[in-house]
């Protein structure tokens, strides 16, 4: 970001997430919005990643646990055909992680409350198809 | 809507309940308050006009007077008109957020009735407080009565809230000697004062969806001097419109504020420089002293901050000697008022000797025969050319007289 | 200018008083003051009020008072304050007792030869208000000893300052009971 001199800038050290006014934003989707280069949008705490989170659509419900606890929104949700009671219709649902943001934290799959978990925490340079293909199997409760 | 009230061409108001009205007919829409004595009247008096309908705001209350600061700091980033009265102890604890307040530019009014700060505990009026929050950021009023907070509180939304300002106001007034005592207070009608205050104008604010806004961001070296220096000088630039509305309020009410208060000032040789109640007893004692033929006079900053770097030292012009009376000890210093008055005199061409008198802690009285005596030490300071009492001396005190240079 | 010193214990309602008498002569175009001495008085604890009334504007603060008149409003605050103060030669002093001037004298010497006038406040408020609330007769007796304003004119005008706060029969004691302490004080 360019650094600006004391008169260059709007008082009360205020940020604003874009630079012309927005309407009905939150129906617009993050990579739809022409954020301003002050939104947190703009940068990137990917790299610092050691772990990152995978995630398996066969085992979620839909929760939105992981949504909520996101520390820097990469939690994707996204409108989508799904079955229910026998009809199909739209409807948010989960559809997996935004790796430009992700820092790592590993918090997502913490939460998430599904046996087994819906997101693990796996290297950062293990393949997405190996992860999915040796996903453990359901543990029960303990006796 | 809220009612209207009906006031009297002169009411007999103490300074708590004057500052109430003047929150009353701004129309505040938020005051978050956690109430601690002597100011504790002016939140109650508003919580019960807003229980009886005759205001429209809303009254949160709080756990802390540092979560009643930051609740105003919420309100007024959402976008509301916002103010709030505390005393000594509680505005100790508001410290933190005084200066989060300011740095985000939300012109919150704090109603501050000035009190001792313990240890000792001490409920009564000295200057402690004010002299504690004086660097916070603030626009800092001073008023000597019950008129005088109605009048300042009022002037304070206007002076904060204008657009070249934009930031938040302090109105003191001394605890017990203004807040509890009741005198004539010649107030405005409810429609005048709103008109005079005018309509709350939102910037930037929260509750804006269209251009959604973050208060409250981390800046470190690479940014936080330059915005800490805009701040700064939007305060030092706020004389004007301090002056304009001063001038905007005179031609309403006929009554009179100046950045720098002087009285029997034309022809003085030495003078007085205090704040709060204490100047209008000066005034009275430098009106006795001319009897005798010696030429006395007062001044007072109306505005200690910006502090009147200019303004004070021309008022001091011609006197040969200043004694500055602080109500407050400023720990291992002299105290504030020399100090700040010192440094402006250095710069002028004709330097007064000026002396220090520290007075009226934790309540102490400061009586007209003190003045008197203060007066005296300054025309024989004037008199001998050079100073004949020590910089620092202590007025009422008890024991072994403490002075010190 | 005017100055008046109230004794009281905290409760008694010296405060109201003088800020009721401040009320009602600031309606008659004079400037007034009213404060008291607060410390972390509890109810009981004597404590002291003050009004100033004066025809210019009142910049005295200081707190210390060489009154013209004095107000004792417990009949105990007689002995165990000091209610000849900063005296003047014509000071007035208005006591509290069920003692007759003769009397109060004789238990106060210190009182002998100045300007001193009794009536029982305590008694007076008891049997108009029911309460021991002895502010109000108070300022009767003051209206009779000073002459500074006609007695009707003070009613009517205190009435409207109690109808602020106060519901209609109080008011009416209250009314009763300065009308009595104007008749009674001697």
């Amino acid at each position: 970001m360019e650094l600006r001199g004391w008169d260059e800038f709007e008082i009360g050290s205020v940020l604003f997430s874009f630079n012309e006014k927005v309407e009905n934003i939150p129906n617009v989707q993050q990579e739809d919005r022409s954020y301003s280069e002050n939104n947190s949008f703009q940068a990137s705490v990917a790299h610092w990643r050691v772990e990152k989170p995978i995630f398996n659509v066969d085992h979620c419900i839909d929760c939105f646990f992981c949504w909520i606890y996101c520390p820097d929104s990469s939690i994707l949700a996204r409108e989508k055909e799904v079955e229910k009671k026998g009809e199909k219709i739209m409807e948010q649902s989960m559809v997996g992680i935004d790796y430009v943001h992700c820092k790592g934290c590993g918090v997502c799959s913490s939460v998430c409350p599904t046996d087994p978990k819906s997101l693990l925490m796996v290297d950062e340079h293990d393949e997405e198809e190996r992860v999915l293909a040796n996903w453990p199997k359901k543990e029960g409760k303990e006796k | 809507m809220a009612e209207k009230m009906e006031l009297h061409e002169v009411e007999v108001w103490d300074g708590n309940m004057a500052a109430s009205h003047a929150l009353r007919q701004a129309q505040v829409d938020v005051v978050a308050a956690y109430p601690i004595t002597p100011s504790t009247p002016i939140v109650q008096n508003y919580s019960q006009f807003l229980a009886d309908g005759q205001v429209d705001g809303e009254f949160v209350m709080v756990e802390s007077e540092h979560a009643a600061m930051s609740g105003c700091v919420g309100a007024a980033a959402a976008g509301g008109r916002v103010a709030t009265a505390t005393s000594s102890q509680g505005f100790a604890l508001m410290s933190e957020v005084l200066y989060q307040a300011a740095g985000m530019r939300l012109p919150i009014v704090l109603c501050v009735v000035n009190r001792a700060l313990a240890s000792p505990l001490n409920v009564n009026g000295d200057h402690s407080d004010m002299y504690m929050g004086r660097d916070a950021g603030w626009i800092n009023l001073c008023s000597y009565n019950p008129q005088e907070a109605y009048d300042l509180t009022l002037m304070s939304f206007k002076i904060g809230e204008d657009l070249d300002v934009r930031l938040p106001v302090m109105m003191h007034q001394d605890g017990f000697i203004c807040s509890h005592t009741a005198q004539s207070v010649r107030a405005l009608d409810d429609d005048s004062a709103y008109k005079f205050v005018g309509d709350y104008i939102p910037k930037n604010p929260m509750l804006d969806f269209e251009k959604p806004v973050t208060y409250g961001s981390q800046t470190e070296e690479d940014w936080h001097f330059e915005h800490k220096a805009r701040q700064h000088n939007d305060h030092m630039n706020s004389f004007p419109v301090i002056e304009r509305v001063f001038k905007e309020f005179k031609e309403l009410t006929g009554r009179e504020y100046n950045l720098v208060e002087k009285y029997h000032m034309d022809d003085a040789e030495i003078a007085l420089v205090a704040l709060g109640t204490t100047v209008e007893s000066a005034i009275l004692t430098a009106e006795e002293l001319r009897k005798e033929g010696i030429k006395a006079g007062v001044v007072s900053l109306r505005v200690l901050r910006p502090f009147p770097f200019i303004q004070i030292a021309e008022a001091l012009k011609g006197v040969k000697a200043v004694a500055t009376l602080d109500r407050s000890l400023p720990g291992g210093a002299l105290g504030m008022l020399y100090n700040e008055i010192t440094a402006s005199l250095y710069h002028s061409e004709h330097r007064p000797l000026v002396t220090n008198y520290i007075y009226g802690l934790g309540g102490r009285d400061m009586t007209i025969g003190h003045l008197k005596e203060v007066f005296k030490e300054t025309k024989a300071n004037a008199d001998a050319g050079k100073l004949t009492v020590p910089i620092q001396q202590f007025i009422g005190l008890r024991g072994p007289k403490l002075t010190f240079y | 200018m005017t100055e008046i010193r109230w004794h009281s214990r905290a409760g008694q309602g010296a405060v109201t008083g003088a800020k009721g008498l401040a009320d009602v002569i600031a309606g008659t175009g004079k400037e007034v003051q009213a404060f008291a001495f607060y410390g972390s008085a509890k109810r009981g604890a004597a404590m002291t009020a003050y009004n100033r009334i004066d025809d210019k504007p009142i910049r005295n603060h200081e707190k210390y008072m060489r009154p013209d008149f004095v107000f004792v409003i417990d009949p105990g605050l007689t002995y165990i304050a000091d209610i000849c103060l900063n005296e003047k030669d014509d000071t007035k002093y208005i006591i509290t007792t069920h003692l007759s001037k003769e009397e109060l004298l004789k238990s106060k010497p210190e009182l002998e030869g100045k300007s001193v006038h009794v009536l029982d406040c305590i008694k007076i408020s008891q049997e108009t208000i029911g309460k021991p609330i002895p502010n109000a007769p108070m300022l009767g007796a003051y209206i009779k000893v000073s002459g500074v304003l006609e007695i009707d004119y003070f009613l009517d005008s205190f009435k409207k300052v109690l109808g602020k706060k106060l519901p209609q029969k109080i008011i009416d004691a209250n009314m009763v009971a300065i009308k009595r302490a104007y008749d009674e004080v001697n």
